[in-house]
């Protein structure tokens, strides 16, 4: 196993831990970006492997070794937009609940947010 | 081609936007849905004639591009996608709901029927994210509906296992150099087994939550439960939103063949089922007990899908057009009736007979279907299922339809007794009547032409044989007796109401759905890696 294998496995479930055990909201979303940021450095990692060509670019008169594979990057620019997306709608409800039940612990939120939903 | 078959939900979507939303709008709606309808039948026609449609997106021929796949199966689900929303159109033609609303729902209808159509890794992966944040914005957008918590559960558990998924994708694109579904496939093929055993179980936990089976389930309930949120949501969550996660199923089981595990999700399915009619029969919330009753059959597909048999396999395709039509139809039932009652509390809700008699057939029918009575589409799919299973897991299965039939029973409670002052009254809209009604007589004919549809969708030309068809037939009579006793004795009791309610508490926080998700993960490892 390669080095960008064994680090990007190792981050993953670091994260994969931190979402099991941690209490917070935020520290949960933390998490889950540590998760996202581990998967992208692992694709990105084989844009280059020693002897393997990249798909495109052979008509070209260029010497293809030593090239990076594009396509890694094109792939993971947009799992970053995605990422960036999802999380952002993340914090617009965390705020919203952080507002609303002036907390940020899971537990609490979720009792606190049963209990309006009781009343309402 | 079938660019546009996601593309044109998209674009209809948007100038439905721009243009604001009256009742003409709607109308604009149901008619653009029924030409996507007829547009994806020919596109079902097509496929028979030419065994598979292909298109290049941005013409680069060969691997380079992205591929777009019609085959049987494929064009079946498209079809079913279509139909589906079109007769949500028409269930929500009276109701006001936003702008977003509609602009929300055909960009879902265009992500699932990309998610059917596509031969891509990486373009699956895109489109089910964007697919889940539609979702999670659809059962909350309305500041008056709002339950921002369970939302927040949802896309964070589901982001978190859409993560194994991409991880699964690096893996693949490092052992072959595609994304290619197809190019995969036989790439895999000739590898060593143990390179293949990590990427299976990092993207069938993420599979595998998408489907909502053990122990990863609760976030269907959870979203289906939400309070208010609008019922063709909690419906195609059910109706089609999974059955896009089983459609991935199948076809990774089929790219990572040398390790696919069937007897791990056999058991796995079984065992879904099992707790799902369990947690079913205990809820006394109508929208709970239809979402568990979801896990329930949802199970019944996995392991129809795992027992190595043709019949099976077919049977289980059928099974999950058949549950979508029938649970489509009860959970909008479900809207009508906590709409006429003012509750979803089932023990509130008594003697839709008396009050409405149009509603009540409803409910019968689609019961009839959810239990597979004969000339019932759930006849069809439950046979086929059975008939390619051995001994035990007949017995097991037997069972389970046992625990289908006491969720009828106790939905079916609902129609007799005389309705007490809970019940406010129903608004007069004969659109939402008119959709579930031709849900229930698809039902109706789906169980009637079961074999001949089963040939047409999925060019499986299999025939019921008559012996087992009247060994089935007795088999279902003596469940409904025993369902009928077990339910007077068990159900009925108040001495076992306490019972009820303490498995209606069991609720995963959101560190136990993630604590499942890697459990699973660790099982599906040690079992692909280890034990077979």
């Amino acid at each position: 196993m390669r080095m960008m294998e064994i680090i990007p496995i190792i981050v993953f479930f670091m994260g994969m831990f931190g979402l099991m055990f941690s209490k917070n909201i935020i520290k949960s979303v933390a998490c889950l970006v540590l998760m996202e940021m581990a998967v992208i450095v692992f694709i990105l990692g084989l844009s280059y492997r020693a002897g393997v060509l990249p798909p495109i670019g052979r008509g070209l008169q260029y010497n293809l070794d030593g090239i990076a594979d594009p396509l890694p990057q094109a792939l993971m620019i947009t799992a970053i937009i995605i990422g960036l997306a999802v999380t952002a709608i993340d914090f617009t409800m965390i705020i919203h609940l952080v507002r609303k039940h002036k907390s940020t612990d899971w537990n609490e939120v979720k009792a606190l947010s049963r209990e309006s939903f009781d009343k309402c | 081609m079938l660019t546009y078959f996601v593309l044109a939900p998209i674009v209809i979507a948007v100038f439905l936007y721009l243009f604001s939303s009256n009742k003409t709008n709607r109308i604009i709606a149901i008619v653009m849905q029924a030409i996507i309808t007829g547009f994806a039948l020919y596109l079902l026609l097509q496929t028979r004639q030419q065994g598979e449609i292909l298109t290049f997106v941005g013409n680069y021929q060969g691997l380079l591009g992205v591929v777009l796949k019609a085959d049987m199966m494929a064009a079946s689900f498209v079809l079913l996608t279509a139909l589906l929303f079109l007769v949500v159109a028409i269930y929500s033609l009276h109701e006001e709901n936003s702008k977003l609303f509609w602009l929300l729902m055909f960009i879902w209808e265009g992500l699932l029927i990309g998610i059917f159509l596509s031969r891509d890794f990486f373009n699956v992966f895109v489109l089910a994210e964007v697919a889940t944040v539609v979702v999670a914005v659809l059962i909350m957008y309305d500041k008056g509906r709002r339950n921002m918590f369970d939302g927040l559960v949802f896309l964070m558990a589901n982001t978190v296992a859409i993560q194994f998924y991409l991880f699964g994708i690096g893996y693949v694109y490092m052992l072959t150099g595609v994304l290619d579904m197809q190019a995969a496939t036989d790439i895999l093929a000739t590898l060593p087994r143990e390179n293949l055993i990590l990427p299976y179980a990092l993207m069938m936990t993420a599979i595998a939550f998408k489907a909502a089976v053990i122990p990863m389930y609760s976030w269907l309930p959870k979203v289906q439960g939400i309070p208010r949120a609008p019922d063709a949501v909690a419906a195609l969550l059910s109706g089609l939103h999974v059955k896009s996660a089983i459609f991935l199923f199948i076809r990774f089981q089929d790219v990572f063949a040398p390790v696919a595990s069937t007897d791990l999700f056999l058991v796995i399915g079984l065992i879904t089922a099992i707790v799902g009619v369990v947690m079913a029969v205990s809820q006394v919330d109508i929208k709970l007990l239809l979402a568990y009753s979801s896990t329930a059959q949802i199970g019944l597909i996995i392991a129809g899908l795992s027992i190595d048999d043709p019949y099976s396999h077919a049977g289980s395709l059928y099974h999950m057009i058949s549950h979508a039509l029938y649970k489509v139809a009860l959970f909008l039932i479900a809207g009508v009736l906590s709409g006429m009652y003012g509750t979803r509390d089932m023990r509130k809700i008594k003697g839709i007979f008396k009050k409405d008699k149009f509603i009540g057939i409803a409910i019968v029918l689609a019961l009839l279907g959810i239990t597979g009575a004969p000339l019932f589409n759930g006849n069809v799919s439950k046979y086929f299922i059975m008939s390619g299973a051995d001994y035990v897991v007949n017995s097991l299965m037997i069972l389970i339809n046992l625990g289908t039939i006491l969720v009828a029973i106790k939905f079916g409670a609902m129609l007799f007794g005389t309705p007490d002052e809970s019940y406010v009254g129903k608004k007069t809209d004969k659109s939402s009547d008119v959709a579930i009604y031709a849900l229930c007589l698809m039902c109706f004919a789906g169980g009637i032409f079961g074999e001949e549809l089963m040939d047409f969708l999925f060019n499986a030309p299999f025939q019921m044989s008559f012996y087992g068809f009247i060994e089935k037939i007795i088999i279902l009579s003596a469940s409904w007796v025993v369902g009928l006793v077990v339910y007077k004795y068990v159900f009925a009791d108040n001495k076992n109401q306490a019972f009820f309610g303490r498995i209606r508490a069991i609720d995963l926080n959101f560190r136990g759905i993630c604590v499942s998700i890697g459990a699973f993960f660790v099982v599906a490892l040690a079992v692909v890696g280890f034990l077979s």
